[in-house]
């Protein structure tokens, strides 16, 4: 009993507590499809996976840097920021790149101040944060302007009655799985985590791991992520928002936690981060399908977050 | 680069918190173009709108000091002006509405406590879980709506002056003052030194780190408790939305004034500087006519450069 207990909330697990996540999120979807009938149609599922897909991705980028033992807060100062530069008036093979540039820069200097100048995580992106949000504001004070129409063909389209949003999905998902389980730089991130969560932040290191670069580029793959969530979001709704973005930052550290990655470092499972990220969606899906009103699924997030946290155990106190 | 930085001179000058640079360079840049403002009156007012951040400080550099840190404090300054405001107690006194505010700040950072401290969970999550669920239970008690107004008294007692000085000001400098007295003469103040330094050590030298860690969160819980009574008497109508940023810029003056994460190498004038440094950065912005998103990048672009310097000599 203790042992299947043991591997239920994930002690002593790489993976950390997706079992429990996973469990409640079949029950959710079953209670849903069960007690009403709107749930369980094509509709829905396609507004699901629509609502649930910019979090995965967000999520996902958010995981590698929490493996590390970091904290990224800008992710949704770069998702305004993607949306303000798609709805820029230029042509899409302009903008597109543009934002991938200025993703790889944004991740670079997060990166750069984290790893070489040794400023907390925290504090490094919060500062990028506002330098972000800011520039966002000076290009487009409320939302407005309108996107390229490859952006939003790539979004709302379909190829024999499937969405895109699925193709995002797989390919989103196939790329962060070649990344952490089919790379180097994968295997690395464990090793790196592990070592800081265990109090050792130089173990990786004294195995010959470049830990500086590797913790540089999973800031830069956080940030490339973001940005893809924000073409995503762009392509969703046409336009550029500067408030559309923010929410994101502390929903997909949630959606992470709520995956079993913790937070120390080291443990986490990418098909945790894929799992906290739908059942953050169900939550609010559901809700809105059972008319919960907007703050009482603000109160039912955060208690959820306290039980899944609640739950795990670790070594360390603390942050 | 790196033998300039390991002179004495340079090693003495860095260790001195960004917070304390920054405040001076804001401070001459306000004498040297706008030396009107240089009087008591004007500062006070300023510097009165940051009081709240002040005392919401305090908490998080205790925390923070004991490696833990604690982003509820929206949620508590959101639910003390809710229940104030709302006339749920419409012949509250002063020592009413103290000790309920105390009494909310006890209670959220008894969950924080002991969730982070006995359970061993991520303080990042679970503050932010509270601060979560207190937005969401405020909303929800409001319905969206703001509340009502906020009894006249308390609004009295923050406009009055003591020697030409704010009172919300003087509330907070001695609130700074006990804390600094209390971290520095008491056992508790000895645990939380050495639960900074090294849990470890500290649990083998007998340390209780879990009861140190519970208490600093009960204490964060109380200041921000009283944050949200002081920021609640700034304003005369109740709001829902006011102060969501205040924990994250709470972290950002407490990193400034030389506090990080188990180390307390500023003490408590440190991070008491990082919020004076916040409110000339408001008036040096406010008087150039800067607008919002520039104070942003202003704001963001400072605590990032403080940060830098800082942890160059680490």
């Amino acid at each position: 009993m203790k042992a299947v207990f043991a591997h239920l909330t994930g002690q002593n697990s790489r993976q950390g507590l997706w079992i429990l996540p996973l469990i409640a999120g079949i029950v959710g979807f079953a209670w849903l499809a069960v007690s009403t009938d709107q749930f369980a149609t094509p509709q829905n599922a396609k507004n699901l996976l629509a609502q649930a897909m910019p979090l995965i991705i967000v999520a996902i980028g958010q995981m590698m840097v929490v493996l590390l033992g970091g904290l990224d807060l800008s992710v949704g100062a770069v998702i305004s920021f993607t949306t303000a530069i798609l709805a820029l008036d230029a042509p899409a093979a302009i903008t597109i790149p543009a934002v991938f540039i200025a993703a790889i820069a944004i991740g670079f200097i997060n990166g750069t101040t984290v790893t070489r100048l040794n400023v907390n995580p925290i504090i490094a992106t919060l500062a990028m944060q506002m330098i972000i949000m800011g520039l966002t504001r000076l290009m487009r004070p409320v939302a407005g302007g309108e996107v390229p129409e490859v952006v939003k063909q790539l979004v709302s389209g379909a190829v024999f009655g499937v969405p895109f949003t699925v193709f995002w999905g797989l390919l989103v998902c196939l790329l962060a799985w070649k990344m952490l389980y089919g790379s180097r730089f994968g295997l690395h991130i464990f090793a790196i985590g592990g070592g800081i969560a265990s109090g050792q932040s130089d173990a990786a290191h004294t195995f010959g791991i470049a830990d500086k670069r590797t913790t540089l580029l999973a800031y830069i793959g956080c940030s490339c992520f973001a940005a893809l969530a924000g073409i995503f979001l762009a392509g969703r709704i046409v336009s550029g928002d500067p408030n559309i973005g923010p929410p994101f930052t502390l929903d997909s550290v949630t959606a992470v936690a709520i995956g079993g990655t913790q937070l120390s470092g080291g443990v986490g499972s990418l098909h945790g981060t894929i799992i906290g990220a739908l059942v953050l969606a169900l939550l609010s899906n559901g809700m809105n399908l059972a008319n919960v009103s907007a703050f009482v699924q603000t109160a039912i997030k955060g208690a959820v977050l306290l039980a899944v946290v609640a739950f795990q155990s670790r070594k360390k106190i603390g942050l | 680069m790196t033998s300039a930085l390991s002179s004495p001179l340079a090693q003495r000058l860095l260790r001195i918190p960004p917070a304390y640079y920054v405040f001076g360079a804001l401070l001459l840049t306000l004498w040297l173009t706008r030396p009107q403002l240089f009087n008591p009156n004007v500062m006070g007012i300023f510097i009165r709108q940051v009081a709240p951040l002040g005392i919401l400080v305090l908490g998080q550099l205790l925390v923070m000091r004991v490696r833990s840190i604690d982003l509820s404090g929206a949620g508590v300054i959101l639910l003390v002006n809710y229940i104030i405001s709302s006339g749920l107690f419409p012949n509250g006194t002063l020592a009413f509405y103290l000790f309920m505010s105390i009494g909310i700040g006890l209670s959220v950072g008894l969950v924080n406590g002991v969730l982070v401290g006995l359970r061993r969970s991520s303080a990042v999550i679970v503050t932010l879980a509270t601060n979560i669920i207190l937005i969401g239970v405020v909303q929800l008690l409001a319905s969206g709506k703001p509340p009502g107004d906020v009894p006249g008294f308390l609004r009295d007692i923050y406009n009055s002056k003591v020697l030409n000085v704010p009172s919300a000001v003087i509330i907070w400098v001695v609130l700074t003052g006990v804390l600094s007295i209390f971290l520095s003469r008491t056992v508790y103040g000895r645990y939380v030194e050495s639960v900074g330094e090294n849990p470890t050590a500290a649990h083998f030298s007998g340390v209780p780190v879990a009861r140190t860690v519970v208490t600093a969160h009960l204490l964060a819980g109380v200041m921000a408790g009283l944050a949200g009574l002081v920021q609640t008497s700034s304003i005369a109508v109740g709001s829902i939305r006011f102060g969501l940023d205040l924990p994250l810029n709470a972290v950002a003056a407490t990193i400034l004034g030389g506090v990080i994460f188990g180390r307390g190498d500023g003490g408590v004038w440190g991070p008491f500087f990082g919020v004076m440094s916040f409110a000339m950065l408001f008036i040096v912005m406010t008087t150039f006519g800067i607008q919002e998103p520039g104070k942003l990048i202003a704001q963001g672009s400072i605590i990032l450069i403080a940060a830098i310097f800082y942890g160059l000599r680490s």
